[in-house]
């Protein structure tokens, strides 16, 4: 029991708790339970609801279009983390490493972690654009067709590279800050012993700011799942023959596109399921790794 | 005999380097070591100087093309600023009306962040200072939110918001967001690092629990109500997928979906992609501004949310 606990008015924290569990309950909770309900049910604006049971789960157990997105969606949400985290390692060990001036670069490195999805996606297909992109002709002299509106592995790369760009600043804030708490000591300990600096960075610092390290992927695989809509919506449309259609995307056409929203629930419904898993294992993730924390 | 002479004369002058090495090398290590030092900074400067380059290297080019007539650029030649800036800004910002998204984005996040503060201010203050049954489930029913994100209810949402008849309304794009586990944790671990003495003071000075937010709390949580301010705003104003579902008034959009229609204007020639680029800059630089102004409070709250 904390001393800080000394106001005991019961109904007072009641009303004070009142906004956040109303808000929580009814447009939180609420939607959320609804999903799991309308889940069995065929609904459609035009037809009202009927109940079908298990018919949808069925239908997305089935159906090879859904397997193809849950596979692209995980492939990406991978791609997403270790491209995220490898660039981000690299970079902030680079500013941690530097005397003078690391505030000036941490910013100029971080910065699109203010960047709307909504932009870089945008930005990223007008400067790869296959007809009037900047880059596409130099690529193109390398003997590469760029021609990613019709070709799927190639989008994948072009909304990975965007994917990828927008989120490195996020983890370069956490990673910094992390390698900043590293003891110093430490530090003159492995210089002394004459150890390399990769050989510094991957023997002596990831391991200690491995608990970021677990926050970040699951933070990053959420980000790749759900974060990369806005460029999936304006790069590509999840196209070219689903090459991009993740989950997210896939779900939103569902229901509003072709206004299934029973089967659009079922579709919430596992990736309310994936979520939960993840945070789960974070969760014990983070109890086991809790040893190496400060 | 010459080879001995030289052998002779040889090792003589290897030994004499040799002594002249071991005391230059006692002299000037400290020297030394300062160039090596020096020149691996050098090093770390270069490298750190490209990484930035790469990482504002697609905004640049924004930038520039939104200074263009029509905005085609398809070599490094033509990255040369061109002399229609003003021209450009004004008519995506009156022309186009983008400065009516803007202002929706605008109000949007500015409610959210308001309200969201005032919420999760009340609800830290009673998981911290207050006692009552069931805390505990209060609190994790709370967290347990974290589970819940936009994408993974945002379908039953839009059906419960246009059941609500709050569909297309300023309503639907501010209070669902208005409950925050992530705020009231940050609020949380905060309030809990500041000295309980202070509390039990005012308890025994009979000040109450609002009063003792306002005049005591708030003032020594500056720099983390800014950086908690900024991640929400930065949060809210990046929204993409809700507005685009629930609002299909034009009058009512944000800058985000606004995007969304001048890309399709582009892509059907009725706009340059100048236009989408000089969109795609608005957008960016609010968020960008709060970020470069407020770095230091920003950082120093994401260090309290991850513990």
């Amino acid at each position: 029991m904390s001393t800080r606990e000394v106001f005991t008015d019961h109904l007072q924290a009641g009303v004070l708790l009142l906004p956040t569990m109303v808000v929580s309950l009814v447009f939180l909770y609420y939607p959320t339970v609804r999903a799991v309900g309308l889940s069995f049910y065929r609904a459609s604006l035009a037809q009202g609801d009927v109940f079908v049971g298990l018919d949808n789960y069925r239908r997305l157990a089935t159906s090879s279009e859904y397997l193809q997105s849950v596979l692209i969606s995980v492939l990406f949400a991978t791609c997403v983390v270790v491209g995220v985290m490898a660039v981000a390692l690299c970079v902030s060990f680079l500013i941690h490493e530097i005397t003078v001036g690391k505030g000036v670069y941490l910013v100029a490195v971080i910065w699109p972690y203010a960047l709307p999805p909504a932009v870089a996606g945008l930005v990223f297909l007008f400067i790869a654009h296959p007809n009037i992109g900047i880059f596409t002709s130099y690529i193109e002299a390398l003997g590469v067709d760029v021609n990613w509106f019709s070709h799927g592995p190639q989008a994948f790369v072009v909304v990975l590279i965007a994917a990828v760009w927008k989120q490195v600043g996020y983890n370069v804030i956490f990673m910094t800050a992390a390698l900043g708490n590293v003891p110093e000591s430490l530090t003159e300990t492995a210089e002394l012993d004459g150890v390399s600096r990769t050989q510094r960075l991957l023997r002596v610092y990831v391991p200690i700011i491995s608990p970021t390290l677990v926050f970040l992927v699951i933070m990053n695989t959420i980000y790749g799942f759900f974060g990369t809509f806005p460029m999936v919506d304006l790069m590509t449309k999840g196209g070219p023959a689903g090459a991009t259609n993740i989950l997210i995307y896939d779900l939103y056409r569902t229901a509003f596109q072709f206004y299934e929203f029973g089967f659009a629930s079922a579709k919430s419904v596992v990736l309310f399921i994936a979520v939960g898993l993840l945070m789960y294992g974070q969760f014990r993730l983070s109890d086991r790794y809790a040893y190496y924390g400060g | 005999m010459p080879t001995t002479e030289d052998n002779m004369l040889g090792s003589l002058l290897t030994a004499l380097t040799a002594a002249a090495e071991r005391s230059r090398s006692a002299g000037r290590t400290t020297s030394e070591r300062i160039r090596r030092f020096e020149t691996e900074q050098l090093t770390l400067h270069v490298l750190a100087a490209t990484v930035v380059f790469l990482i504002v290297l697609p905004v640049l080019i924004a930038a520039l093309v939104s200074t263009k007539r029509a905005g085609i650029v398809t070599s490094i030649g033509d990255l040369v600023p061109g002399g229609h800036a003003l021209s450009n800004y004004r008519r995506a910002l009156i022309g186009l009306e983008f400065w009516r998204f803007m202002l929706n984005s605008f109000v949007m996040s500015v409610a959210v962040v308001v309200g969201k503060l005032i919420v999760s201010l009340l609800a830290a203050l009673v998981i911290v200072y207050y006692r009552f049954p069931y805390k505990n489930a209060v609190f994790l029913f709370i967290l347990f939110t974290l589970l819940l994100p936009v994408p993974v209810r945002f379908v039953p949402l839009y059906r419960l918001t246009t059941e609500l008849g709050m569909g297309n309304t300023f309503f639907a794009i501010t209070v669902p967001y208005l409950a925050s586990a992530t705020t009231v944790f940050i609020l949380r671990q905060h309030f809990l690092s500041i000295p309980a003495s202070l509390v039990e003071t005012a308890k025994v000075d009979g000040v109450g629990p609002l009063r003792f937010l306002w005049s005591v709390l708030i003032p020594m949580s500056r720099a983390v109500l800014v950086g908690v301010s900024v991640i929400m705003f930065v949060y809210t104003w990046n929204q993409y997928l809700w507005p685009l579902v629930i609002i299909n008034a034009e009058s009512l959009q944000v800058a985000q979906v606004g995007l969304n229609l001048l890309r399709g204007q582009a892509s059907t020639g009725e706009v340059a992609w100048s236009m989408v680029m000089t969109g795609s800059i608005l957008t960016l630089l609010p968020p960008l501004a709060l970020l470069v102004l407020f770095r230091r409070q920003l950082l120093e709250t994401f260090t309290i949310q991850q513990k």
